[in-house]
């Protein structure tokens, strides 16, 4: 005879005849005894049902988009590794060909007048400056908010960023539906803080911002510098009875310590 | 093309044949989608990290070694989740508020389906691995032995796992019913 123990274990089993016939038979009859059993049984059997009906979401046609885009760059990618040169084996005429190459680029650039040389390298930095330029203010614009935030970090290339660049930071900061994003905009824009775009930004977010984590970074960004026009929001931000108690706390000693 | 198998395919994949890959994100990208949801119950967290499967199988292609494809992707899945999850953890401490927290809530309640609804919230109620082997067992209808490939484990112990976390959770399923 099989106890409950071992009938509760073989319940799911049961439900979807995968038992021996014996064993069917016996927990049939089991089931109509033990009300313990009968009961497992039938929550069981609705469980299972109800974990069948489940439906099958559908991704948005993004992941396809973003899925061809990976797919064409790699292909791309494995292209240039294909029609790389094969090996020869011939290395000193390998080594004499590389020191040929050197050595006249070596004369020619001695004989080139420096200044036209100068300005080709700088055509070619601003041409990929350009380049990143783009890709990070696409990447800002994207549906994911992984890939926005991959855009915001994009900052770190630029040591003087471009007014355009700047503008669409500050836009992130203030508009963006995703708190990760605005704080990690919060975040990169802090060390443009000097410019008066960004200054003007930090003092909007201050009064729209709902977000303690983010309230706390433009709170203290401000302080940095001192910002006098930082004063009324913050006095607006203790009066409202949503703000956090910690943020409350924070403004009152950088009322009375700082600015 | 279509009727080569997944195996076939990724083998000329690794091989190559880059746009083969289409075929398998056909065949794959719905059920991996629908593997993250359940895990996560958040659907653009979902697309990200299901994306971010295939780049990684086309990134590692060539270490494909004629094994299962199904439990390849899959064990792919768990480990993109394992790192999505560590990280959320650790956000978590930074930030007092979770985004994630609040999507689910937005999706429970989008829902009308009040058996649907009930069952998701049981769900989140299982730690990850009783909730993982749910999904893949009942939603994904992958077979013991191929989870026990995947998971690192062996067929009867996931026999055995499954059935125990099905049981948690028919009992949290109709406590929650009945309060």
């Amino acid at each position: 005879m099989m106890d409950c123990k071992i009938i509760k274990d073989r319940l799911v089993n049961f439900i979807e005849n995968k038992v021996s016939q014996e064993q069917y038979v016996e927990i049939n009859k089991h089931l109509e005894t033990c009300d313990s059993c009968k009961s497992d049984f039938i929550e069981m059997k609705e469980l299972l049902g109800v974990l069948s009906s489940e439906p099958v979401e559908l991704p948005s046609e993004n992941l396809r988009k973003n899925f061809e885009q990976v797919l064409y760059q790699e292909k791309q990618q494995s292209r240039v590794v294909r029609f790389a040169p094969p090996f020869t084996s011939n290395k000193f005429l390998k080594y004499a060909a590389g020191f040929a190459l050197l050595l006249s680029t070596f004369l020619f650039g001695r004989y080139q007048q420096t200044q036209k040389f100068d300005e080709r390298v700088s055509e070619l930095r601003s041409e990929n400056l350009s380049n990143k330029q783009a890709v990070m203010l696409a990447l800002m614009e994207n549906e994911s908010a992984s890939k926005r935030i991959q855009g915001v970090q994009y900052i770190e290339e630029f040591s003087n960023p471009d007014p355009e660049i700047v503008k669409a930071l500050v836009k992130r900061m203030l508009y963006d539906e995703n708190t990760n994003v605005r704080l990690t905009a919060v975040n990169a824009l802090e060390a443009f803080i000097s410019s008066e775009a960004v200054k003007d930004g930090f003092i909007k977010a201050l009064e729209t911002e709902k977000d303690p984590a983010i309230q706390i970074s433009i709170i203290k960004s401000l302080v940095k510098i001192q910002e006098k026009k930082a004063l009324k929001p913050m006095q607006k931000l203790l009066e409202q009875d949503e703000t956090q108690s910690f943020i409350k706390d924070e403004i009152k000693t950088v009322l009375t310590n700082n600015i | 093309m279509s009727q080569l198998t997944d195996e076939e395919l990724m083998q000329r994949v690794s091989q190559g044949e880059l746009d083969l890959m289409t075929v398998l994100f056909d065949r794959y990208h719905v059920r991996i989608f629908n593997f993250f949801n359940k895990m996560v119950q958040n659907k653009m967290v979902s697309e990200d990290l299901t994306q971010d499967v295939f780049v990684k199988i086309l990134k590692y292609r060539t270490s494909y070694k004629s094994g299962n494809f199904a439990s390849w992707i899959f064990t792919t899945a768990r480990n993109i989740f394992s790192t999505y999850y560590q990280k959320l953890k650790k956000d978590r401490e930074k930030f007092t508020e979770s985004e994630h927290l609040k999507h689910t809530e937005d999706v429970v309640s989008e829902s009308n389906q009040e058996e649907l609804n009930h069952l998701q919230k049981a769900l989140s109620y299982l730690n990850h691995s009783d909730r993982e082997l749910i999904i893949m067992n009942r939603f994904q209808e992958i077979k013991y032995e191929q989870i026990a490939e995947i998971t690192g484990s062996n067929e009867n112990a996931v026999k055995v796992k499954t059935h125990r976390a099905l049981k948690k959770l028919k009992d949290i399923y109709f406590k929650t019913v009945a309060d």
